[in-house]
């Protein structure tokens, strides 16, 4: 083909960060994003933006309501399962592999 | 299948995930906005900045307020989530609308016509 654009090198090696990323493909992940939410879902694709397609998904919402009398914080979540979710990278914080508990 | 007519927005989408929302074109989704409000509809279009046209649309707002609409357009910027029918093979998907666009830019062949990424001809 006479005018061909290269085809993307993929190489094993972690160069940048956007590599770490890349090791966690099809792994369980957990995003925190803006807004007081997270998401822990399956990686299946990524790109430079942080666009990510997510997997068997949950969100939390994190939300602090004041206690009128007491003044006190509480905190609640709200969770919700989605299978299949396309997420906007501009909301991304960051990408961990799922928090560990004990 | 509607390849952008712009190389522009075509070089965008062919080097990020928005090319799969292109691929939805046609399928009944839910858009999730920034400011918390849902959009169920079906895609008629999607451009590279990911700027959404859907159609036969029902509009939940902020506060719950449900609303039907013929048409809705949602700048890019105002994009949360797209829920992915389960219907949707992705991989397919995305690989079909890059064989739209490499349709588009081999169209004439190889030594015809005006090329998207000419080959230098001095070195």
């Amino acid at each position: 083909m006479a005018d061909e654009v290269d085809p993307q090198q993929t190489t094993n090696t972690v160069e940048e960060p956007l590599d770490l990323i890349r090791l966690s493909l099809d792994e369980r992940i957990y995003v925190k994003m803006r807004n007081d939410r997270e998401l822990r879902g399956r990686l299946h694709a990524y790109d430079q933006h942080l666009n990510m397609i997510l997997g068997d998904v949950e969100e939390t919402v994190t939300t602090i309501e004041i206690d009128e009398e007491t003044y006190e914080e509480i905190y609640k979540s709200t969770k919700r399962n989605i299978p299949m979710l396309f997420v906007r990278g501009d909301g991304v914080v960051l990408v961990a592999p799922p928090l560990r508990v004990g | 299948m509607e390849v952008s007519h712009s190389v522009k927005e075509r070089t965008i989408a062919e080097n990020s995930l928005v090319i799969l929302l292109q691929g939805l074109c046609g399928h009944v989704t839910t858009v999730d906005l920034r400011d918390e409000s849902t959009a169920t509809g079906r895609i008629t279009s999607v451009d590279a900045f990911m700027n959404v046209r859907l159609a036969e649309v029902t509009f939940t707002d902020r506060q719950g307020a449900v609303s039907q609409l013929d048409e809705l357009f949602v700048t890019g910027r105002n994009v949360r989530y797209v829920h992915i029918p389960d219907e949707v093979d992705i991989r397919a998907t995305i690989e079909r609308q890059l064989q739209a666009i490499h349709r588009v830019r081999y169209f004439g062949g190889r030594d015809k016509g005006r090329k998207e990424f000419p080959r230098a001809k001095y070195k």
